[in-house]
């Protein structure tokens, strides 16, 4: 996964400016895709676009080498605190999975 | 200290409505028209949030100005999302304030019970960063409130019960109000066993879809209500880029600013509507105004506290729970309910008529927040 950081901050998207410092340029990094289950949902009612998968879980995962959390998709149910990786990269959308 | 004046007020019925949005605007300004007397316009503001993806209707500034027959006069649709309304509030405010405008009219309506709950879902969807590897993720905007109350549930001892609990003084209060959405009461124990929407929020813990509309009258001349202040920030747009998931900065730092141009404080609020889109998004905003401590929001919930004949009564309109969210006209009607409570004569009328109140309109998963506290002079 690959990190942008400025004025320590991490961030897995980057912006166009850092809020506290102004510049453009961040530092690039690259990190493992591990993390833990810092909080989740199981969504039943979907947009549209998403109707054909509900319910499907959307899990934010705090990553073990950086300050920073990624919106993630999973099959699996998950409880906070559990151990997480990145299985793929589908339809523009990170789709984790428990780490065994 | 705005030097702006509340004049008039008008609200449609909110629910399922036979109007089109048109109709809905045109009868709300008319009520507040009346209202107030039918005071010379000189601009309108309407806060409108998806006349465009879902009725295929702009332009509802000028269909104000035109079927009331207002005259050449400015007008303006403003978007800011379930904030629209209180955007358009605050531009109508800045309007008299800059000295340009005497008197001016502000209105918000939506109409959405007429689409399929999967096309309002991805038009609402609208109020997020749609670029994102999160909203690729199928994250929702309830979504986003379910991972938020999970997480709240994990670092405290609240439970979906407090949920609930929210959710059903809201109805409670809605129930008394006869322009909210829903007029049934209902327990704790149907709450809590209502179909799931998005784990752990379940149906009566969601604001429904909404028909409806709201509209003021506000000038520089004198009238019993003052806009004591008026604030707007914009947050984060994005989740996973949040610093502190359970705290909505957005919200806090607009309390802030209109507390600190009121020169009052939370204590010296008497009637309060915030926005409660989501029964965990009223918790978290009685924290960031400054009512209740960071964590211990869900305590105030279960003592009581922000009941009607509580200390900090919270959404005696029923709230966007109960009476409902036509995402345009909610900041509106949060200054309708407000009004009638510093007038005397609101639905679940606070006793001894409050003198000091605060509207609280959010947008998007804290993308913006406004703030207005109006107190009567």
């Amino acid at each position: 996964m690959k990190i942008y950081s400025c004025c320590g901050n991490d961030s897995i998207a980057k912006k166009y400016n850092c809020a506290v410092c102004g510049k453009s340029e961040f530092e690039e990094k690259e990190v493992s895709d591990n993390g833990t289950v810092y909080s989740f949902t199981k969504i039943h009612i979907a947009p549209a676009e998403f109707a054909h998968i509900a319910p499907y879980n959307v899990v934010l995962v705090d990553l073990d080498e950086a300050d920073a959390k990624v919106t993630s998709r999973m099959e699996e149910d998950v409880a906070i605190g559990d151990k997480v990786t990145l299985d793929r990269i589908e339809d523009g959308a990170y789709i984790y999975k428990k780490a065994s | 200290m705005t030097g702006a004046y509340v004049h008039g007020i008008g609200m449609t019925k909110f629910g399922k409505l036979e109007s089109s949005l048109k109709e809905l605007l045109l009868e709300a300004c008319t009520e507040a028209l009346n209202d107030a007397g039918r005071p010379k316009i000189d601009a309108v503001y309407v806060g409108n949030f998806m006349g465009g993806s879902i009725s295929n209707q702009e332009i509802l500034g000028a269909i104000v100005a035109n079927d009331l027959g207002l005259g050449y006069i400015p007008s303006t649709k403003v978007e800011g999302a379930c904030a629209s309304g209180g955007i358009a509030l605050r531009q109508g405010l800045l309007g008299i304030m800059s000295g340009e405008y005497d008197t001016v009219l502000v209105a918000g309506a939506e109409k959405m019970k007429h689409a399929e709950t999967a096309d309002v879902t991805q038009a609402i969807n609208a109020a997020m960063d749609t670029t994102t590897t999160e909203k690729n993720a199928g994250l929702t905007f309830p979504g986003f409130f379910g991972v938020l109350a999970n997480r709240y549930f994990h670092e405290t001892d609240a439970t979906k019960e407090h949920l609930a609990r929210v959710a059903l003084k809201n109805r409670q209060n809605g129930v008394n109000n006869p322009l909210a959405q829903f007029p049934k009461p209902t327990t704790l124990e149907e709450i809590m066993a209502a179909r799931m929407i998005t784990d752990p929020l379940g149906l009566f813990d969601c604001s429904p879809m909404t028909d409806g509309a709201a509209a003021i009258v506000i000038s520089r001349k004198k009238s019993p209500i003052h806009v004591r202040a008026s604030s707007q920030v914009s947050g984060p747009t994005k989740m996973q880029d949040a610093v502190n998931l359970l705290s909505i900065p957005a919200i806090g730092e607009s309390g802030r600013l209109a507390y600190e141009k009121a020169g009052l404080g939370p204590e010296d609020i008497d009637v309060v509507e915030i926005h409660d889109c989501f029964s965990m998004t009223e918790i978290i905003a009685i924290e960031e105004l400054g009512f209740y401590n960071p964590l211990e929001g869900w305590k105030a919930v279960e003592e009581g506290r922000t009941q009607v004949n509580g200390e900090k009564p919270v959404n005696t309109s029923g709230g966007l729970l109960s009476r409902g969210h036509p995402i345009g006209a909610t900041g509106i009607a949060q200054v309708y309910q407000l009004v009638r409570q510093l007038r005397g004569n609101a639905a679940n009328q606070v006793d001894g008529t409050p003198r000091i109140a605060l509207a609280q309109n959010l947008g998007g998963t804290g993308s913006y927040s406004t703030v207005h506290i109006l107190e009567r002079v």
